[in-house]
């Protein structure tokens, strides 16, 4: 019984299935939404779905000079390790996989789709897949010490209350805190670590004014450019999934709550929230940004967020 | 089993891949505005992509020049079937004005098939739309073919 539960899990709700119709409805929302800024009137929502089956249907070539194994296991593997994330990921008080210290799990699994399109682009053999690598290891380095920071803050916030002032980095009691005391970004501390995540999110999916390492315009999509057919709609549907876990990981961290007890209703409000971040973190940066440069983008990174980020967890040992 | 869907995402979602053979810049122009606000391609799902790899459509503009003529037909052998060629203006089709000259190696049928070809000089962006609503269903036929 317990096995069966499982199995639905990861097959459904939190896993497979979730993620591949919520990350590309996300993805479509998004694109409609930016089209609609820019007095468009934009493609369908469904537009992803469209993406992925007319890639399916496409002649997948393997260059000569790719290493042919990682060149097609690569998509795979970032697929695989998106959606283990996204199982761990509590909905409010729903959580199907609760271990002890799930946010390290998360942060770890979480770099894996980014080593991923390394790996890929690298077997790949193309020299623009050669930039593309180097630039995406600059955006690995740049977000990942905010995020850490402000997820730190985090974890001692909650520890500070619930676990004798021992940092907690457990999932399921970030949500325990929070259905007591009020969502976590309306306590003064949070603040700074909130709008530190919420400036993370673009560049860890990779849009538009971090997006150096997919930058279409000057390096035709780096690690992607000699991706086709089946592979490539593997990794856009990676793309898609990174927003919908992102989103939900910042849901669970800054919005969550009680939530009303039934998983239907939490899960539609659990996605109604990645909307409305998507909205803010995505597309309006999307919209009015252009691309920045590798060394502006690192330099972005470790100034401002990080400087929000260590602030929020100088006032979480004030005990504010 | 998905053959269905993906004959309607053949229909929704053709990306193009622009390739400039020497052209005088006035079909590349005529091409971006037909993804501009005002017409908005993208509401069709067309796309630019950044690589010959990820394209269904190749849109060809310009007389080729000698200097072009390899790369023409090594970009063309890169992009994955089913795929279609379409021809931007009268260049491709004619070497338009530039016709004699000693480094036009043109008209592009030398070359590879034309599926569609746009005429004008410049197209019109509702004329280059029509075009590229033709060649989707060129497009879907192929897959067709392929099965
Ligand atoms: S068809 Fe006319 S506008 Fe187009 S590239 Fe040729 S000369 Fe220029």
């Amino acid at each position: 019984m317990e096995l069966l539960k499982r199995i639905l899990y990861i097959l459904f709700y939190p896993g497979l299935l979730y993620c591949f119709v919520g990350g590309l409805v996300l993805a479509g929302i998004d694109r409609k939404l930016l089209a609609r800024m820019q007095k468009r009137v934009g493609p369908p929502i469904w537009q992803p779905f469209y993406d992925f089956f007319k890639l399916l249907g496409k002649e997948t070539i393997v260059p000569r000079n790719a290493a042919k194994r990682a060149f097609l296991a690569a998509p795979v593997i970032g697929l695989i390790s998106l959606i283990t994330v996204s199982l761990f990921i509590p909905v409010f008080k729903f959580s199907p996989f609760s271990t002890y210290a799930d946010l390290i799990v998360v942060i770890y699994l979480l770099t894996i789709p980014a080593v991923a399109l390394i790996v890929g682009g690298s077997a790949s053999g193309s020299p623009y897949a050669g930039v593309g690598i180097s630039r995406e290891m600059v955006a690995i380095i740049s977000y990942e010490l905010p995020m850490v920071i402000s997820l730190l803050a985090i974890a001692k916030k909650v520890g500070l209350e619930l676990n004798n002032g021992i940092m907690t980095f457990s999932l399921s009691q970030i949500v325990e805190y929070q259905a007591q005391n009020g969502p976590l970004f309306t306590k003064l501390s949070m603040i700074p670590a909130f709008i530190a995540m919420l400036l993370v999110i673009p560049c860890k999916v990779g849009s538009l004014p971090f997006d150096i390492a997919e930058a279409e315009i000057e390096i035709c999509e780096g690690p992607l450019v000699e991706y086709s057919g089946a592979p490539l709609a593997i990794f856009k549907l990676n793309h898609a999934i990174k927003m919908l876990v992102m989103t939900s990981l910042f849901v669970t961290l800054f919005l969550s709550g009680s939530g009303t007890g039934i998983l239907a209703v939490d899960a539609i409000l659990q996605f109604i929230l990645s909307i409305v971040v998507v909205f803010f973190s995505i597309t309006i940066l999307k919209a009015i940004t252009a691309r920045l440069r590798v060394e502006q983008t690192l330099r972005f990174y470790w100034t401002y967020p990080t400087a929000l980020a260590l602030l929020s967890l100088i006032l979480v040992y004030f005990g504010l | 089993m998905f053959e269905k869907l993906i004959q309607k995402g053949l229909e929704k979602s053709a990306w193009l891949y622009h390739l400039n053979t020497g052209s005088c810049n006035g079909c590349d122009i005529e091409l971006v505005s037909v993804i501009t606000p005002r017409y908005d391609a993208e509401r069709f799902g067309f796309k630019i992509a950044g690589s010959p790899r990820h394209a269904d459509i190749i849109v060809v503009s310009g007389p080729i020049t000698s200097q072009s003529r390899d790369r023409l037909i090594r970009t063309l052998a890169q992009v994955p079937e089913p795929k279609v060629v379409v021809s931007l203006g009268s260049c491709p089709r004619s070497c338009n004005v530039f016709n004699g000259s000693y480094c036009v190696e043109g008209p592009l049928d030398k070359y590879a098939p034309i599926d569609v070809s746009i005429a004008g000089c410049p197209p019109k962006p509702e004329a280059i739309m029509a075009g590229l609503v033709r060649a989707v269903e060129i497009l879907k036929e192929k897959r067709r073919a392929m099965k």
